[in-house]
This record gives C-alpha cells, structure tokens and sequence, in this order.
C-alpha cells in the first residue's frame, strides 16, 4: 500500500475546501491529487444545504496531477431527452411486474395498475404511477409514508438497472400521495395566511424533498411571501417568510 | 422474506450468482445476513444507506405480517 499523505476537508464549497486544504498543506494545485467526495449543495441560496468535502492526496516528485474535474464522483447528469411514449410503456410495464412481486415476497395481496401521469410542471417528463390497490394496505404506507417511500425507492433502483437508466416513477398506495399532495397545499396557504398576518416566519414540519417541493410549488405565485428550505436531511423543512411591503 | 432478499439483491447487482443470504432463527426474530461480490456493495447500500435501509424497512414489514421481528445485515466476501 502506498502511505502518501491525505488531507480531507469540508468547507461550504469545494473550491473553498481545496483551496483551504493547499494553504493547509503549503502546496500549489498541481502538487496533489483531488477528489471531489461530496459537492455539497442542496439548500436554496446556500442557505442550509450539505457541506462540500474534499480529499486531497499530496502526489511525489514526477507524478502529475490530474484534473479536478475528472475525479468527481457524482458527475453533473446531463439532462435526458423527453421519454418517448415506449419508452413510458416499457417502464410502467416492468414497474408493475416489479411492484407485483415484491409485493408477493412481503405477503402482501393487492392490484398493481400504472398509468402515465402529466405533472403539472410541463417542463418535467411525465411521470409513471403506479398505484396499488386493495383493503387493508396501510401497513404499505407506515408512519410518515416510511414503507412507502421504501417501496418506490427499491422499485426505482430495481427499474432504472433494468432500463439502464433513472425511471422516474411515482408508487402510490389507494391515492394516498395524491391526498397527502392536495393536504400539503392547504396547509401551505393557511400558514402563508398566518405569515402574513402574523409578520413572522412560519417553519412548517420535517418533509421530504418531494413534500417541500410542492410547498414551494404552491407558494411560488404568492407575492406576499417566500419560502426556503431549512436544516438537515431528514430534518430539514421548508420556511414560509413574509415579504415586508 | 429471504426470498425478498434475494430477489431485491438479484435485481440490483451486477453478478448475482454471488448473492448469497443466510438466515438464522432468534426466538421471535430472524437475522438476515446479505452478501455480495466486494464491487457490488454500493449498489446494495447506496447514498448515505439509503438502499440497504429501504430493504431493512420492507423487510420488517413483511415479518410484522408474520408477527416476527427481522434484522438485515449486509457484508462483503470475507
């Protein structure tokens, strides 16, 4: 095993983190190796997202460094071209099977339907639903839609290794998303309303990031107030601000 | 449930002929014990766990239907 010196560093960016670790260690960019473990990010203007962390290895006489970019581990997705129709069909039809027998390894009885959804943002690919139906499925939901949410990531994974990409998939049980989506927008305007009325900001309850997205969604048309999102993963929740007028 | 290991390993994995699950009975709970090849542990994992915590939390749903309680624990080849 070669023992060459490493240094990691966690800064609010990566640049920060790499230049801070060259003032570190003395060296200039070209005399170590950088890999780029977390890019951070996530929160809106900065504002309470993940710190950036890097690792940087200080390379021995003769050795060249490599460029940085090269070494991130979670490159840049180019945007996918729109789904075609096929496409669609060939990921509704292999989640539903894949839906289908998970279902039967957890002994669990139930209808698997799909359907290919519009979402309401028109500048996102529609969606596959896939909605299990059937008496008695809570325990497919669990506290704070936990199984749920297990359920569509594994279907997911499961999916996008089979289509050699990421299915963009929804899993519903009895519409129970759609009813949650809708309750997610009540409460979003009632506690604007109170924003406003109140002058304070409002800090609403833990979420998902698709929970806080229709919440922002929602509040986005809404000159009287803004909104961010606050604090850590799964902790973090979204912040209603009142706009002074 | 070790089926539902296995399928869900098998599923994500590059060489599922190195899937291999063990179970071993506890009283009322089961130990589950995962492995994969070595290059296929992030696949089972994932992101900060999240994989491998997705599996735990379908994994004690179908042994609460069985009233049992199920561990999964995952390793690579010795």
């Amino acid at each position: 095993m070669d023992q060459r010196a490493t240094l990691e560093m966690i800064a609010p960016s990566v640049d920060e983190a790499v230049q801070n670790g060259l003032e570190q260690l003395g060296l200039s960019r070209d005399r170590v190796h950088i890999e780029v473990l977390d890019e951070g990010g996530g929160g809106l203007f900065g504002f309470g997202g993940r710190q950036a962390r890097v690792r940087l290895t200080v390379l021995g006489e003769g050795e060249a460094a490599e460029p940085a970019h090269e070494e991130r581990k979670t490159p840049r997705r180019e945007p996918r071209p729109e789904p075609t129709d096929a496409e669609l069909e060939d990921v509704a039809s292999i989640a539903k099977a894949t839906v289908q027998e998970l279902l039967q390894h957890m002994g669990i009885h139930a209808d698997v339907e799909t359907r290919v959804g519009v979402s309401e943002e028109g500048d996102r690919s529609a969606p596959v639903i896939v909605d299990i139906k059937g008496n008695d499925l809570s325990i497919l939901i669990g506290r704070d839609a936990e199984t749920l949410n297990a359920l569509q990531l594994i279907t997911r994974m499961i999916v996008g290794k089979e289509v050699g990409h990421s299915a963009h998939l929804i899993v519903d049980v009895e519409s129970y998303r759609e009813r949650r989506e809708e309750n997610l927008r009540e409460l979003a305007r009632r506690m604007a309303n109170q924003a406003v009325r109140t002058g304070r900001r409002q800090s609403l309850e833990p979420m998902t990031p698709a929970e806080r997205r229709i919440i922002h969604l929602e509040l986005r048309e809404n000159d009287e107030v803004s909104t961010e999102s606050a604090g850590q993963d799964p902790k973090r929740k979204v912040v209603i601000i009142p706009q002074q007028s | 449930m070790k089926a539902l290991i296995e399928y869900i390993a098998r599923s994500l994995v590059d060489d599922p002929t190195q899937v291999d699950v063990q179970e071993r009975q506890n009283g009322s709970r089961t130990d589950f014990s995962l492995q994969v090849a070595k290059e296929d542990m992030g696949r089972v994992i994932g992101r900060q766990g999240r994989v491998a915590n997705a599996m735990r939390v379908l994994v004690q749903v179908a042994a609460a239907r069985d009233d049992q309680r199920a561990f999964l624990n995952i390793s690579e080849p010795e």
